[in-house]
């Protein structure tokens, strides 16, 4: 309602059904068209003082009660909308009806809006002021309206099942209209063409609890199944959002990367270079000189390079805090394999090998150092370098994909919301059944 | 809602990596002993590595 404007509340009129004579109540005034007794069904000329009876239809079977109550007042959109008109609407797809709910609403200012519902989704429609462009040349074709481009979702021949109430129409049990749908959630365009005229009408998705909540009902709304086909997907905006904070996290994961590898000692605290004879039997084990791990906690890379060919070598390697007697056990093998076969050129290992000993306190270290091969090797000649504080790269590809993870995770989701969307469209992602 | 909580996970990934690199995290196997004897200096062969019963790989194609 308006402002300004003193409100006016709306006379009821009543009348008798010329054919069962029960009560008629108009709640329109004079703008209905045609009036369903609610008693015998029989649609009536609301225009006709007499209230000729236009159609009367069985529904000793097919009675249907509206969720809204005829004459039951909710506010849309800011505005008060009493329900006065109900109608379902059927369509068949491969033989199965589908069908869904038309409630008309009526404000004596604003006009006429309508609610439709389907398996607990709801719209919000009302009619186009002025006539969507149609795309050229879209496959599938697509309409613009107002700036926004929407997509055709389906096209079927609806007829009316089911009436009740006052229309703005001369409305019909059995009549036959095609209706085509252009979806851009949470907006729907439709077109329906009865006899040669075109209406054209926006819907926009509600959720059921608005629904009950406008219309102050009681109880809760029945309960969405499925996806339909303008229901906004619940999922997108969050995807989209999940995508800018990974992006702003990659910024952020590269300026760490850059800031760790420039504040990294990388330091060369020790290399020795050794020799192994496989060969000569008695003690191998050997330890090193001592050096200074400097800096706060952490990693000490130990890097072997060695002239194996075809061989192997095993050094058991401990590095031992001269002071504290801490010790960091580990072994690492070194082997190169290489060789022809049928398949061509091929190789296995490499001869050198680096690790990375974790959290490593500052202090004086030096390694022992136990070589093993197989005997007849012979000599082995190797190096050890130990560095202290090396960037560890491996950690900004876990970083990387676990950041990833839930935003594929997301957008999978989402897309899968989308797939069921279309799917009961004319235009499914996949067709399973090899034939449109 | 779920922007909120890919910010604090994203945010608590980083912070893990961050002090990852910091402490200098490593995914290579180490076995950590307390109190090596000071004579493994002067004695190399005293001290016995859990790794030394390792089998070794003598491969290739």
């Amino acid at each position: 309602m308006s402002a300004g404007a003193p409100p006016v509340k709306p006379q009821v009129k009543a009348l008798n059904c010329p054919n069962c004579g029960a009560a008629l109540v108009v709640r329109s005034f004079n703008t209905a068209v045609t009036i369903v007794c609610e008693g015998c069904h029989s649609i009536l000329d609301a225009k006709d003082p007499n209230l000729q009876i236009l159609q009367r239809f069985k529904v000793a079977t097919d009675e249907d009660k509206p969720l809204i109550p005829l004459g039951t007042r909710g506010k849309i959109r800011g505005v008060d909308y009493e329900a006065i008109g109900f109608e379902r609407r059927t369509i068949h797809v491969d033989g199965i009806p589908y069908s869904w709910h038309e409630y008309v609403l009526f404000n004596p200012y604003k006009g006429f809006r309508y609610l439709t519902e389907y398996n607990g989704h709801w719209n919000d429609v009302s009619t186009l002021k002025a006539l969507p462009e149609f795309l050229p040349y879209a496959s599938p074709p697509k309409v613009k309206y107002l700036g926004e481009t929407y997509r055709h979702f389906q096209t079927a021949k609806a007829g009316t099942t089911f009436v009740l109430g006052e229309f703005p129409w001369q409305v019909r049990v059995g009549e036959a209209s095609d209706v085509t749908d252009y979806v851009s959630p949470p907006r729907v365009i439709s077109s329906e063409m009865t006899g040669g005229e075109v209406t054209w009408s926006m819907g926009e998705y509600l959720a059921g609890k608005d629904v009950w909540k406008a219309f102050r009902l009681p109880g809760s709304p029945p309960e969405a199944i499925g996806v339909y086909e303008n229901q906004p997907s619940p999922l997108s905006a969050e995807t989209r959002n999940i995508w800018v904070a990974f992006a702003a996290f990659l910024v952020v994961l590269v300026v760490m990367m850059i800031g760790f590898d420039l504040a990294a000692r990388n330091e060369q605290v020790f290399t020795g270079y050794y020799k192994y004879n496989s060969n000569q039997r008695g003690e191998a084990s050997f330890v090193t000189d001592d050096f200074e791990v400097k800096g706060h906690t952490s990693n000490v890379e130990v890097t072997t390079s060695t002239d194996v060919n075809n061989r192997w070598i095993y050094l058991n390697y401990a590095l031992i805090n001269e002071a504290t007697g801490q010790a960091f056990d580990f072994g690492r093998e070194v082997s190169y394999y290489h060789g022809y076969d049928s398949d061509g050129a091929w190789s296995e290992g490499k001869a050198n090998d680096s690790v990375a000993i974790p959290k490593v306190p500052p202090g004086r270290y030096y390694l022992r150092v136990e070589p093993e091969g197989d005997p007849g090797y012979g000599m082995t000649y190797y190096t050890v370098t130990v560095k202290r504080d090396v960037p560890q790269y491996s950690f900004y590809a876990i970083a990387l994909g676990a950041l990833l993870l839930p935003a594929i995770l997301l957008t999978w989701r989402s897309l899968s919301f989308e797939h069921l969307r279309w799917a009961e469209s004319d235009h499914p992602p996949i067709n399973l059944g090899g034939n449109e | 809602m779920i922007r909120t909580l890919y910010i604090a996970y994203g945010a608590a990934v980083l912070l893990g990596l961050g002090v990852a690199q910091y402490q200098g995290w490593s995914l290579a196997t180490v076995n950590e002993v307390k109190n090596v004897p000071r004579s493994v200096r002067d004695n190399p062969g005293s001290y016995r590595s859990v790794y030394s019963s390792y089998h070794h790989y003598t491969g290739g194609k």
